[in-house]
């Protein structure tokens, strides 16, 4: 009954510090977007200009003109994910060509001749002798112009293959290193920016165990027979719900930017459940050293760059293993609940892992959080709840 | 009121704060359904007294008992309204009245009644639904006496319930203390004599924490006689000067107390000796500014023990 009264009391408080739940809710979905538009706009492009001169040729009334098939080729086909890579323009004149090559407005020029469609024609019906001769033309100093003629290469091999109806000497299989050949950066950095917003409950937690400190309403706790577990877990409860609220905020705009999971979103939430916790109780060290909202706002960004930059939150980072307990490495980073969370989300919505796989993690979190709890409830008793 | 029987007994209360010591060995009794006043100046002790009372601050000595309750109870058995206004600031005056109910485990069925009631009876209810943060100070201050209330308390107490307050809040306040303690028991501390005087039916005057006198404000007003209070503020006077006037008043056969710039001349018929105080301070070479009559008050009684203002 009690515990409900402040659950209730809370969730009123919590909406009506409007400013600050805003400021929560949308950081996730905010670094969301923000890692998107970078995948997006890093991602390598390469400009391809393409002039036919192909004259090709005429056979069964109609006339067939492979140069123009191939560029159709290198628009529409989409052999792996590279072609997507390629920005295919067809130009009509060379000297336009090596202007945009010179002026870096171009990787690469390929010039199809005038006779490609009657050298291809010659391989398909048994000319074994029959070349064509593509030219290609860029800056062979320039990176970009080397990956564009490789795989530019590739694809008029490949559209050459088909319209001869042969096959190649030698067959290249190429293996996918763990899951790389189906997520992006993007889906990699994702389950990390999902405890990015829970990270930031360390904020609204702290400024509501720290309000019944600033209000000077401690004392009417103090009067009253409310418990502190009842103080605490009232509190705690609604800033479950808004971690949770968070991460599914951050989650659908993440899906909705292309974001593709894998495992199960009943674990996601667990394991979202649990980090909540951890952070709560993190709030409450905070709190404890605190007694205003202003304080809390100061002293809360140094464990909050702390959780966000060297956990692997908001960008991967590698830690120094510096002992394991039954193959489960501990890091200096490991003292902090995200690195764990963000483990525990790796395997399970990109690797697809089921949830004994991360009981390593849950129960990292677990202790943690109870070190939390423990470190702060005594520090917060002995500084706002202790009678003086 | 003693027919009634007592509701609270401290016993050698006392507490130290390192060296200083904020309360000395209290012992009083406070009776069912009185008005009790604490009056002393600023760091008397009364809100020491008043914290232990609440189970705020431990005793250092002594002991605290409530009669004819549980000692378990005791948190429900206090209202205590403290002289800063202490509320949510983002919740309404009835969210909060409840929430404050629910903490002291009060049915939700008799909450919202009680907390609509108290509001009525404070002058609150167009605030009902108004967030507590928006009230006026006066308002606040109300609301926190609502606060203190809402458990249905057999002891009120309130630390300096008028200030800070405007005349028509004072008013509904001071009425509402009297009619509650028609029914329970009221504690207020104050440094505000004209307060104690007009609400409590015993005041217990404090002074670096330790209890001078306590009885009605009658009987206290008693203590220094019968009579009348004359006030003579002098223009020019330094401190021997007075000094020899109050000296020269005093071989007149009549109570003087003297301050910095004044005498308090004590007498049943004190105006008679006005003109013959006035001559001695015209021998002395002293200008009398200003000349008050009145009866006695709490504070003559305060500055009688104490031999200084309660402001002071």
């Amino acid at each position: 009954m009690k515990l409900l009264s402040v659950i209730i009391k809370s969730l009123r408080e919590q909406i009506r510090s409007f400013w600050i739940l805003i400021l929560t809710l949308s950081m996730g979905p905010f670094f969301i977007l923000v890692y998107f538009l970078i995948t997006e706009s890093s991602k390598p492009q390469y400009n391809i200009l393409i002039l036919n001169s192909d004259t090709g040729i005429s056979g069964n009334g109609k006339i067939t003109n492979h140069g123009e098939n191939l560029i159709s080729f290198f628009t529409l086909s989409k052999p792996d994910s590279i072609s997507t890579l390629l920005i295919v323009t067809e130009i009509s004149k060379r000297s336009t060509g090596i202007e945009k090559l010179k002026s870096k407005k171009a990787d690469a020029l390929i010039i199809i001749p005038g006779t490609f469609s009657q050298s291809l024609n010659s391989r398909e019906t048994g000319d074994s002798i029959a070349v064509s001769n593509l030219e290609f033309i860029g800056d062979l100093t320039n990176t970009n112009y080397l990956i564009s003629a490789v795989w530019a290469n590739e694809l008029v091999n490949e559209y050459a293959l088909q319209i001869t109806k042969s096959k190649r000497i030698i067959e290249v299989n190429e293996t996918p290193l763990g899951i790389s050949a189906s997520i992006s950066y993007f889906d990699m950095v994702v389950p990390g920016l999902l405890i990015v917003s829970l990270i930031m409950l360390m904020f609204t937690a702290s400024i509501a165990f720290v309000s019944e400190v600033e209000n000077k309403t401690i004392l009417r706790l103090k009067l009253s027979r409310l418990t502190a577990f009842e103080f605490l877990g009232g509190i705690g409860f609604v800033q479950i719900l808004v971690g949770l609220v968070s991460v599914a905020v951050t989650l659908i705009t993440a899906i909705l930017l292309g974001f593709q999971y894998e495992g199960s979103l009943v674990i996601m939430l667990i394991i979202a459940g649990l980090t909540s916790m951890s952070i709560i109780a993190f709030s409450l060290i905070i709190a404890a050293v605190t007694k205003s909202a202003g304080e809390v706002l100061v002293v809360g960004n140094f464990p909050m760059f702390l959780f966000m930059f060297f956990t692997g939150a908001a960008f991967p980072i590698k830690s120094e293993t510096l002992f394991s307990i039954a193959g489960y490495p501990v890091t200096l980073q490991g003292l902090m609940t995200p690195s764990h969370a963000i483990s525990a989300l790796n395997k399970t919505l990109i690797m697809n892992m089921d949830i004994r796989s991360i009981i390593p993690e849950i129960v990292s979190i677990l202790v943690l959080t109870l070190l939390y709890f423990i470190i702060g409830a005594v520090i917060f008793k002995r500084r706002h709840l202790r009678l003086n | 009121m003693e027919s009634t029987g007592y509701i609270l007994q401290l016993f050698n209360l006392t507490k130290r704060f390192a060296s200083l010591v904020a309360v000395n060995d209290l012992s009083l009794t406070i009776y069912k359904n009185e008005i009790f006043g604490l009056l002393g100046p600023n760091g008397a002790g009364k809100t020491t007294t008043i914290n232990m009372i609440c189970g705020l601050l431990p005793p250092t000595g002594g002991t605290i008992k409530f009669t004819g309750y549980d000692v378990k109870d005791y948190k429900s058995l206090i209202g205590y309204c403290p002289q800063e206004n202490i509320f949510y600031p983002k919740l309404t005056c009835l969210e909060q009245l409840i929430f404050a109910g629910q903490i002291y485990g009060i049915s939700s069925k008799s909450i919202k009644p009680r907390a609509l009631e108290l509001l009525e009876h404070l002058g609150m209810k167009e605030k009902t639904n108004e967030r507590a943060a928006r009230l006026s100070g006066g308002m606040k201050r109300r609301l926190n006496i609502c606060l203190a209330l809402i458990h249905n308390p057999e002891i009120l107490i309130l630390d300096e319930p008028e200030a800070g307050l405007d005349p028509q809040s004072r008013i509904l306040v001071r009425n509402f203390i009297k009619m509650f303690g028609k029914e329970k028991t009221v504690i207020l501390t104050t440094h505000n004599m004209d307060e104690a005087d007009r609400l409590a039916d015993r005041i217990a005057i404090m002074d670096y924490g330790k209890l001078l006198l306590l009885d009605t404000p009658q009987n206290l007003k008693r203590t220094i006689g019968e009579g009348d209070i004359l006030e003579i503020v002098i223009e020019n006077g330094d401190g021997d000067s007075i000094n020899k006037l109050a000296e020269e008043t005093g071989s007149l056969s009549v109570n003087v107390v003297k301050g910095s710039n004044y005498l308090l001349v004590k007498h049943t018929n004190v105006i008679q000796y006005l003109p013959a105080i006035k001559k001695i301070a015209e021998s002395n070479g002293l200008i009398i500014s200003e000349v008050k009559l009145r009866e006695n008050t709490l504070e003559d009684v305060f500055i009688h023990l104490t031999g200084r203002n309660l402001r002071q």
